[in-house]
């Protein structure tokens, strides 16, 4: 396609942030375009004729740029993927690809903006009104409002950055804003503290590194123009040793205790600081009038910008409209840039005075007091302002029309007090300072004082008074009603629709914002906030500090949701073993925050294989803790339902953990290592709150026991079956015969050379022992094991086996067959509860739960025949659920389906019928309340 | 939720540091009523205002604080080491 064409920029001069002789090229809307290293993406678009920059939310209105400020939402575009991406602050770099948004085919010919026709269809609060009857009507618009609702699209195919990095820093003083309030703050506040200084332009300075207007502010400077002493003002942070600068970086939240959300390029911060100077300044409100949204409006300061940091002439024919002094700034501003000032309209009723009007009435530059524009003429671009004269506020007599390109506007001055605001009080909070003309500083002088002031009360230890903040003016740039007068142009509401809004009761200004959405678009209010107040007052008859403000809430800028989100973390435990996993080949599951084997490849031949020879698996996953101390017996009799100060030394029992209420809400073993010494096991994924859960009971008490969480450093495999003997006493000296090492007994002895505890429990229900040793020798120890077992025919298996063959015993798994509301009584396990003892954790839930009966009951059953339900299908009893599967599998001893359930108690008896929903129908099975493998135990103590 | 607790042990550390514990509460005694029991399990005053709760300084020294919250604010009026007496 053709090449945008580049008009000539203006004489080069010290504010302009381009190069001249570096250019660069990038494509917008597959258009080739020119531009300079410096330039904005907007700056070289406007300089290369390009007015449209979108579409508007609802109405689809060509806009144009307005603020140049990175406030608005009007020149939001895609850039190479990313939508909603402020092309006036977005930095123009080579090749980069930008699109237009919310507009198609293109942005020029917009399909959907005939919706600005149908304005009737769409009034305020349109969703909670229209497209509701008949019902059909809503079904088929539903779709569509769907698609066209909403700015940019996701392109969910693109290749996605690495995502933005999340960082933790503390500093003892920030300073919001990188004006010359916030720069006089910091360097104040560095005499003595550490600074950060915020900034959200790739270059400090504030608007006073293109303000050409005399200055006096640095005491060792002579008067002189205002970009020169920005530039002095930036070489001194630069040159303070103590002052971090976060260039291109939005302070978007105000958090508890001074903690600043930070969005830089690439990652967010939060910082937290001692002490907030807030710097943030002021905002140009635009102007009301219709048509106040067409391209070529848009704001003096945004003109500003062009002019002096772009070197970019706006127009040939302006007209300047303005409610302050700041107009008169941009007249001149143009005036020099070469563009013919058709008038400049000022809507203050008594001509203003000072440097400013008198140096504009020697450039002849016609103005007009007390007056305003009232109508924008033209669509895709402005050509003519309707100028009328004003009486109290009100357009009366003759319409002026004056030919023009651009119309300048400069409403109030509003202080940027959004994100102080954000604290929630009207009171700004306590160690956070606001200063400059946020503060209400009128001129910069002030502001400096007041910055300089700010610093150094941030730096000091005192506690003396913030500065006060400032309340918003008691006076409103005059306003006009009418149907395409925009108040927020995020959203396209316009005065109208803020009247309808309010005459249909939402007179509350909070309320007001719910209802119309004003304030609540990418610009959450800096262009809309002063006005929406202002109409409100005028329609209700308050004053402005009676209507009050909206609720300022995080984020004040638009964030990214994967800045939000940051980088993936998922970090995996693994344990000191998981390679010879990998190596073998086994399938791997997550559960909870470890990587575990699965299998090595078929589940019943694991399970086979430890029934008939030898298995090994790593258990390393189980939480483990130690407890010592005088106490600990006494400790472990409070926590648990059973009794261990009556433990023997070189015992083990199993002892459930149950929260007050007498839900359970752990397992694991317990052995008695010495008189004032245990070890621990807890479930693979609970240790950390069992260790809290020991502490809770521990705190504010004086029992004297110490709880040590020891799972990472301790690896353990567990070797079972009828060959596990022999296989481990090739190992070891520890006597491990029947009578020298029973069932339920622990030694400490040496195996393969390391250091190890041996407890001989029976998960599986095979005869062997759960080896504990130092993780580092996990490879070592599983090699030994599996080179020891390979005469027995060793197999390693993984956790499916293990749920295969623990089920056959029908030892429970916490949280796969019990849940939040399961007890030991009801869980069949009421011989693990020591109601003789006088307390313990649960005993009141229990003795509660024992004196109500029970009403279900877990209890194992068999298929007849060859079906294998899964996990959680229902028991049911003529079609009605009436309990639950919570384990199932086919069982390699009698190869059957098999499991565990839920069951009315009443069906809790030996050989019950009950049906269980599989698959949709209705298939019988049989309680039965003895395990399905070696159901008298025999094979474990052997 | 942003704000500091003052851990006894390690100073100020954000409140993300913390497991919450919920508000402080006064155990039965073990012959007490089925009443109380199930009122000590189940029934929070929720207050809206300072009230005292337990923390736990899951990734710092791992021990249990008490904390004088304003639920309402944040605001942290005081952390100290339990003492139930």
């Amino acid at each position: 396609m053709t090449k945008l064409k580049a008009a000539p920029r203006l004489d080069p001069h010290p504010t302009q942030l381009i190069d001249r002789s570096a250019s660069i090229e990038f494509a917008f809307g597959g258009r080739p375009v020119q531009a300079f290293e410096g330039d904005t993406v907007a700056s070289a678009l406007y300089a290369a004729g390009v007015r449209t920059f979108s579409r508007s939310f609802k109405y689809h209105r060509p806009r144009g740029l307005l603020c140049v400020a990175g406030r608005c939402p009007n020149c939001l575009v895609n850039v190479d993927g990313v939508p909603n991406v402020r092309s006036c602050t977005e930095a123009a770099r080579p090749g980069m690809n930008v699109t237009s948004q919310n507009a198609w085919p293109s942005l020029d010919r917009d399909i959907l903006s005939v919706l600005d026709r149908f304005g009737p269809l769409m009034p305020v609060g349109f969703y909670y009104k229209t497209f509701h009857r008949p019902k059909l009507f809503w079904r088929l618009a539903q779709p569509i409002i769907r698609r066209v609702a909403g700015l940019g699209k996701i392109d969910v195919d693109s290749a996605h950055p690495a995502g933005y990095a999340h960082q933790n820093l503390h500093t003892d003083v920030a300073v919001v804003g990188g004006g010359a309030t916030g720069i006089s703050a910091a360097l104040s506040a560095n005499l003595g503290a550490a600074v950060t200084l915020i900034d959200d332009s790739p270059v400090l300075g504030g608007h006073l590194r293109f303000d050409t207007t005399s200055h006096s502010v640095v005491p060792s400077v002579d008067p002189s123009p205002g970009f020169e002493v920005a530039a002095e003002l930036v070489r001194q942070v630069r040159s303070s040793a103590g002052i971090t600068v976060l260039s291109n970086s939005v302070a978007f939240g105000l958090y508890e205790d001074n903690l600043l959300g930070v969005l830089t390029t690439d990652r967010l911060v939060k910082r937290r600081a001692g002490r907030i100077v807030m710097a943030t300044g002021s905002i140009e409100q635009p102007l009301v009038f219709d048509g106040n949204d067409r391209p070529g409006v848009m704001l003096s300061s945004g003109a500003q910008r062009l002019v002096r940091l772009y070197g970019v002439k706006p127009g040939e024919t302006a007209v300047v409209a303005t409610a302050t002094n700041e107009g008169y700034a941009a007249a001149l501003d143009l005036h020099n840039a070469g563009v013919r000032v058709a008038a400049l309209v000022d809507t203050r009723p008594e001509p203003a005075w000072g440097a400013l009007p008198d140096a504009v009435r020697a450039a002849e530059i016609p103005t007009l007091v007390s007056h305003a524009v009232t109508l924008a003429e033209g669509r895709a671009e402005v050509k003519a302002a309707v100028v009328q004269k004003l009486e109290g506020g009100v357009p009366i007599g003759e319409r002026q029309r004056l030919a023009c390109d651009i119309i300048c506007m400069s409403g109030n001055l509003e202080p940027a007090d959004a994100l102080v605001r954000q604290s929630g009080g009207l009171d700004i909070p306590k160690n956070v300072y606001a200063a400059g003309s946020v503060a209400g500083a009128g001129n910069l002088a002030q502001a400096v004082d007041q910055g300089r002031q700010a610093g150094t009360l941030a730096a000091g230890s005192s506690s003396e008074l913030p500065l006060a903040g400032s309340s918003p003016p008691e006076r409103a740039a005059p306003f006009l009603s009418g149907k395409k007068s925009f108040v927020c142009f995020c959203e396209d509401i316009s005065t109208a629709d803020i009247d309808q809004a309010i005459d249909e009761g939402f007179d509350d200004i909070q309320t007001l914002k719910r209802y119309s959405t004003v304030t609540m678009g990418p610009c959450q209010g800096k262009m809309c906030h002063a006005a929406v107040a202002a109409i409100s007052a005028r329609a209700t008859g308050k004053s402005l500090s009676e209507v009050g403000s909206t609720t300022s809430r995080p984020p004040l800028q638009p964030v990214p949701m994967s800045a939000l989100a940051g980088r993936v973390h998922l970090p995996i435990k693994r344990t000191p073993m998981d390679r010879k996993h990998i190596d073998l080949g086994a399938k791997m599951v997550d559960l909870g925050p470890w990587r575990r084997p699965f299998s090595y490849g078929s589940p019943q031949d694991e399970s086979i294989s430890v029934r008939e020879r030898v298995g090994i698996i790593d258990v390393s996953t189980l939480g483990k803790l130690d407890v010592r101390g005088p106490d600990s017996p006494a400790l472990l009799d409070k926590v648990y339902t059973h009794n261990f100060s009556g433990l023997r030394n070189g015992r083990i029992r199993y002892g459930v953990l149950c929260a007050d209420n007498g839900t359970i809400m752990d397992d694991g073993t317990v052995t008695r290592l010495a008189d004032d010494r245990y070890f621990i096991t807890t479930t693979s994924g609970n240790v950390e709150s069992i260790e809290e859960w020991f502490k809770w009971w521990m705190a504010g008490t004086d029992i004297e026991a110490y709880v040590t969480n020891v799972t990472s450093g301790f690896a353990a495999i567990n070797v079972a079956g009828p060959k596990a003997r022999e296989t481990l006493s090739k190992l070891t000296d520890i006597d491990l015969s029947t009578d020298g090492f029973r069932y339920m007994r622990s030694k400490e002895g040496v195996v393969a050379g390391v250091p190890s505890v041996l407890l001989r429990i029976g998960f599986v229900g095979e005869t062997g022992w759960e080896v504990h040793f130092p993780g580092e020798f996990g490879e070592h120890m599983w090699d030994a094991l599996m080179d020891a077992g390979r005469d027995f025919g060793i197999a390693p298996f993984g956790l499916e086996a293990q749920r295969i063959l623990r089920l056959e015993k029908g030892h429970i798994i916490v949280g796969q067959d019990t849940d939040i509301v399961s007890t030991p009584l009801d869980s069949d396990m009421e011989w693990v509860v020591r109601f003789e003892k006088e307390d313990f954790i649960g005993r009141g839930g229990l003795v509660a739960a024992r004196d109500r009966g029970l009403t279900n009951k877990l209890v194992g059953f068999r298929m007849r025949d060859g079906t294998v339900p899964d996990d959680g299908d229902p028991i049911v009893d003529r079609g009605q659920p009436i309990g639950k599967v919570t384990s199932a599998r086919l069982s390699p001893t009698i190869g059957k389906g098999f499991g565990l359930a839920w069951v009315p108690v009443e069906l809790a008896e030996e050989g019950r019928n009950i049906s269980i929903r599989i698959a949709g129908a209705d298939v019988p099975a049989t309680v039965s309340l003895t395990p399905v493998y070696d159901s008298e135990g025999k094979r474990l103590k052997e | 939720m942003a704000f500091l607790l003052t851990c006894p042990n390690c100073g100020d550390r954000s409140v993300y540091e913390f497991r919450f514990g919920g508000e402080l509460t006064q155990r039965p005694k073990p012959d007490s009523s089925s009443n109380d029991w199930t009122s000590y399990f189940y029934d929070r005053r929720n207050a809206a205002g300072t009230q005292k709760e337990w923390w736990y300084h899951k990734f710092g020294c791992r021990k249990w604080i008490v904390a004088a919250r304003n639920t309402i604010t944040n605001e942290v009026s005081e952390t100290a080491w339990p003492d139930l007496g």
